[in-house]
């Protein structure tokens, strides 16, 4: 007897999430990533399902995920590799070899871009990754879509066999919202193919690689023929035409309602205007904005970031010979900065219809009330061991003998570029992953003759500080590498990297050990901290900065978050109230979350306090007492 | 108001705003997660975005959720929201571009000050001028000392939930939400503390008069 289908599951998700069980739905057999905000709850969700038949992984950097995703691909299988923009600027030497290559199995990259910048670095807009190589890219509005496209796009890839890209931004990827969710379908059944073709995989000459170059368009144009005929994006013509067509890409479409109804009431008509979806955002939709040119006297163009399709309109409009408006960012009207939201909407069909001033709101918002906000800059939770590191890296240097202003310390990606701000101010650099030791480099060739010190986390030194360190080495460059091994990869969310204690590695998976590397590298002065032990931590890094050639420090301590979790605390203090004159010198160079200020004492949150002793260390009146024996920190295998 | 005509009120387009702002470790994004989770079981459409920064604790939290729209965008328009939720003084200055003229400002008068200010370095915003702020912004304020916060057992009770009571109990968000179906997601959401969080949510609630 057959089964009554199972009826769909409503379901509370995240962006990320919808992409991963979207995947699942698709029969996804590998995926790969790395951590990356806002694109990290794609790959957590699937490691939390541990989906049978499936593998999923941190990988150590995106390009080696990708890679992994790729030769699955190649091999039959459907896979998919996650990451945010910063990601795929790792990832895109592979990429556009893989590109060019093609795929057997459906391929579908995943990246998060992060316009408005809600995790720091670059409002980088990757779709034009998409058109520099020559892949279709799919753009959800909604929670729900991400679930639907990600099928979509693997279906896409497998039938064209090209790599196809889902992006999508923040508000989408980390909203929660409301989706049908089917039941997720094993991976298929399918023998890992083996298939000898250097015409195919391989580089080797200009024939090649010229023969995949008109592969590569060719496959672009039949993915377009493809949307084209799956109606992806959605063309709503007015019932009467000459009037305002507006193009909305990927999500600047899921404010589209709400800004009819605003302008609705300065007497916009709804059904007086076109309206073009774009979901598929490379190729460029030619036949459906040709249709609109000729129907409409104005476009209205909204799109985030890069005037990417804006650009491809003036090109069809030159075509066509059309005359009207176009709205956009290109005429100057919109900006590139920042996330579009209603107010766009609003603004440009105000535009359109010459009566901007009247769809202004009358009074601004003044943003009196946030400056009247304290500022508060963020620091390292409380018990974090890099407040230690940070601690000796500052009391080494005024030792040897310098200002604070005199000596260079280049940061790196994660948590460790919180030695940034205050109370700390250690940190002078942060660029991209890895880039703390090349800068570190560039500076000593550059004639600075003050020490130069480069600060790192374990898990970026994995993903691409190695390169930097080998490099520094091979030139013997004189420099301090001080690498914060945490144990984790903790600003995002406290993933597992290669570092991380075995325990905690994928069953049948090993940790790498830091310890290890460095000496087998072939580095003379290498030293390991306990950065709870502020004078020793201080002694051994001032000891560094006087030596020649290369010298490393490991700082080794877990992240006091993830050693809570499991029950563990460093240690105990307590305040010892008569002994405290309130000179507050404990928060002033600790800057620690636990403390604060009572009526004639200090007070130490028992609930925040992990024990780590740094705040006695620095107290000079013995106010603060550490009770017990600090843990010990993590040492090697 | 029956929760079958509150269905009929989103068909005929109802929809409800509320920013949520307050520093890490307060539990502003758990009174999201409930929000969230009671709307979709009493089918309200909703879209739940929150934002925070990078540190764990003690830094700038927020949260936008939208009810009522099948179809949104993630992000509040300023003067859009109908209700804010602050969770600290400061903070909650973050949120008065968002209030809709009219709408409802729940402050819960939490005062968490950075370093700087605790070491006399920087400037932290009196109540008065937040409540200033908010009265030209033209937002309905309802404040919260800190010091209502119940005790159980002799322990001050969780003040995210408190504070949702309280939303419940003294802001339009009560006609969205029924306050049955809020108390039923905070009395399955966490295993321990029932009784406790019942009590905060129901002392909440009756903040109202």
């Amino acid at each position: 007897m057959r089964k009554n289908p199972p009826i769909p599951q409503i379901r509370v998700l995240t962006g990320n999430e919808a992409v991963a069980l979207g995947a699942l739905r698709a029969g996804v057999k590998v995926v790969t990533g790395y951590p990356g905000t806002p694109s990290t709850g794609a790959l957590t969700s699937l490691l939390k399902i541990e989906p049978e038949g499936v593998h999923v992984e941190w990988s150590t950097n995106e390009k080696v995920a990708f890679e992994i995703a790729a030769g699955a691909a190649w091999a039959g299988q459907r896979a998919l590799c996650t990451m945010k923009m910063s990601g795929l600027n790792v990832a895109y030497d592979s990429l556009i070899s893989i590109a060019y290559s093609g795929c057997v199995g459906g391929l579908v990259i995943y990246v998060a871009d992060d316009p408005g910048v809600s995790a720091g670095m670059a409002e980088q807009d990757s779709r034009g990754f998409a058109l520099m190589s020559d892949l279709p890219m799919l753009e959800p509005a909604s929670v729900a879509e991400a679930y639907r496209l990600v099928q979509v796009a693997f279906d896409l890839s497998e039938r064209v066999g090209t790599p196809v890209f889902v992006r999508l931004v923040t508000g989408i990827a980390q909203s929660k919202a409301v989706v049908e969710v089917e039941e997720p379908v094993p991976p298929p059944e399918r023998e890992a193919k083996l298939t000898r073709d250097i015409t195919k995989f391989t580089k080797a000459g200009s024939v090649i690689c010229m023969a995949q170059h008109r592969d590569l368009i060719a496959r672009l144009e039949k993915a377009g023929q493809i949307i084209g005929e799956m109606g992806l994006n959605e063309l709503q013509l007015a019932e009467k035409a000459g009037g305002l067509g507006i193009i909305a890409s990927g999500v600047t479409a899921s404010y589209l309602e709400e800004g009819f109804e605003i302008a609705a009431q300065f007497g916009f008509k709804r059904d007086a205007v076109s309206v073009l979806r774009v979901v598929a955002t490379n190729p460029f939709p030619a036949a459906e904005v040709q249709t609109l040119l000729r129907y409409c006297d104005t476009i209205l163009m909204l799109e985030e970031l890069e005037p990417h399709i804006e650009r491809g309109i003036y090109v069809e409009a030159h075509r066509l010979g059309f005359e009207g408006r176009i709205i956009g960012k290109l005429d100057g009207f919109f900006s590139r900065i920042g996330e579009y939201g209603v107010s766009q909407v609003v603004r440009g069909i105000g535009a359109a219809l010459g009566e901007e001033t009247r769809f202004f709101r009358k009074n601004p918002v003044s943003g009196a009330a946030e400056q009247l906000a304290a500022a508060r800059p963020i620091t390292v939770c409380a018990g974090c061991p890099h407040r230690g590191t940070f601690m000796a890296i500052n009391q080494a240097i005024r030792k040897v003998g310098y200002k604070k202003d005199e000596v260079m310390v280049t940061g790196d990606i994660g948590c460790t570029i919180l030695g940034m701000n205050p109370p700390f101010h250690t940190v002078w650099t942060e660029v991209s992953m890895g880039a703390s030791l090349g800068i570190a480099q560039g500076y000593v060739h550059g004639g600075v003759e003050t020490p130069v010190i480069a600060t790192i986390g374990d898990s970026t030194f994995f993903h691409a500080g190695m390169p930097g360190l080998v490099n520094a080495i091979q030139h013997q460059v004189p420099l301090t590498l001080i690498i914060m091994d945490n144990g984790w990869t903790a600003m995002t969310g406290m993933q597992v990297n290669p570092g991380t204690d075995e325990p905690f590695q994928q069953i049948g998976g090993r940790r790498v050990d830091i310890a290890k590397i460095i000496p087998a590298l072939g580095v003379e002065h290498f030293f390991t901290i306990d950065p709870f032990d502020l004078d020793e931590s201080s002694a051994t890094i001032q000891k560094a900065l006087t030596l020649p050639g290369v010298k490393v420090v490991l700082a080794r301590q877990e992240c006091a978050i993830q050693a809570q979790r499991r029950g563990l605390k460093a240690g105990k203090v307590k305040v010892i109230p008569e002994n405290c004159n309130l000179c507050k010198l404990c928060i002033i160079r600790t800057g620690c979350p636990a403390i604060s200020i009572g009526e004639d004492t200090i007070i130490i949150d028992p609930n925040l306090c992990y024990g780590c002793g740094l705040c006695a260390q620095v107290c000079n009146r013995e106010a603060i007492e550490r009770v017990g024996e600090s843990a010990s920190q993590r040492g090697g295998e | 108001m029956s929760l079958e005509s509150r269905i009929t009120d989103y068909e005929s387009r109802f929809t409800f705003d509320v920013y949520l702002v307050g520093v890490g470790g307060q539990g502003v994004l758990t009174i999201g997660e409930i929000v969230a989770e009671t709307a979709r079981r009493q089918r309200v459409p909703v879209n739940f975005y929150p934002t925070k920064g990078m540190a764990q604790r003690g830094g700038f939290v927020k949260a936008q959720i939208r009810l009522g729209r099948e179809v949104t965008g993630a992000n509040i328009p300023q003067r859009g929201a109908d209700l804010v939720i602050a969770m600290e003084v400061s903070e909650s200055l973050k949120a008065v571009r968002f209030i809709k003229p009219g709408g409802d400002f729940l402050l819960f008068g939490h005062v968490w000050p950075p370093a700087a200010v605790m070491l006399g370095k920087a400037d932290y915003p009196t109540l008065d001028q937040v409540m200033e702020q908010v009265q030209e912004a033209g937002g309905k304020m309802h404040y919260l000392a800190p010091e209502s916060l119940p005790l159980y057992e002799g322990n001050p009770v969780a003040a995210n939930v408190f504070v949702l009571g309280a939303a419940i109990g003294h802001t339009r968000l009560g006609d969205v939400l029924d306050p049955l179906e809020v108390a039923h997601v905070v009395q399955t959401r966490w295993k321990r503390g029932v009784e406790r969080n019942l009590l905060a949510f129901q002392k909440g609630l009756e903040m109202r008069g």
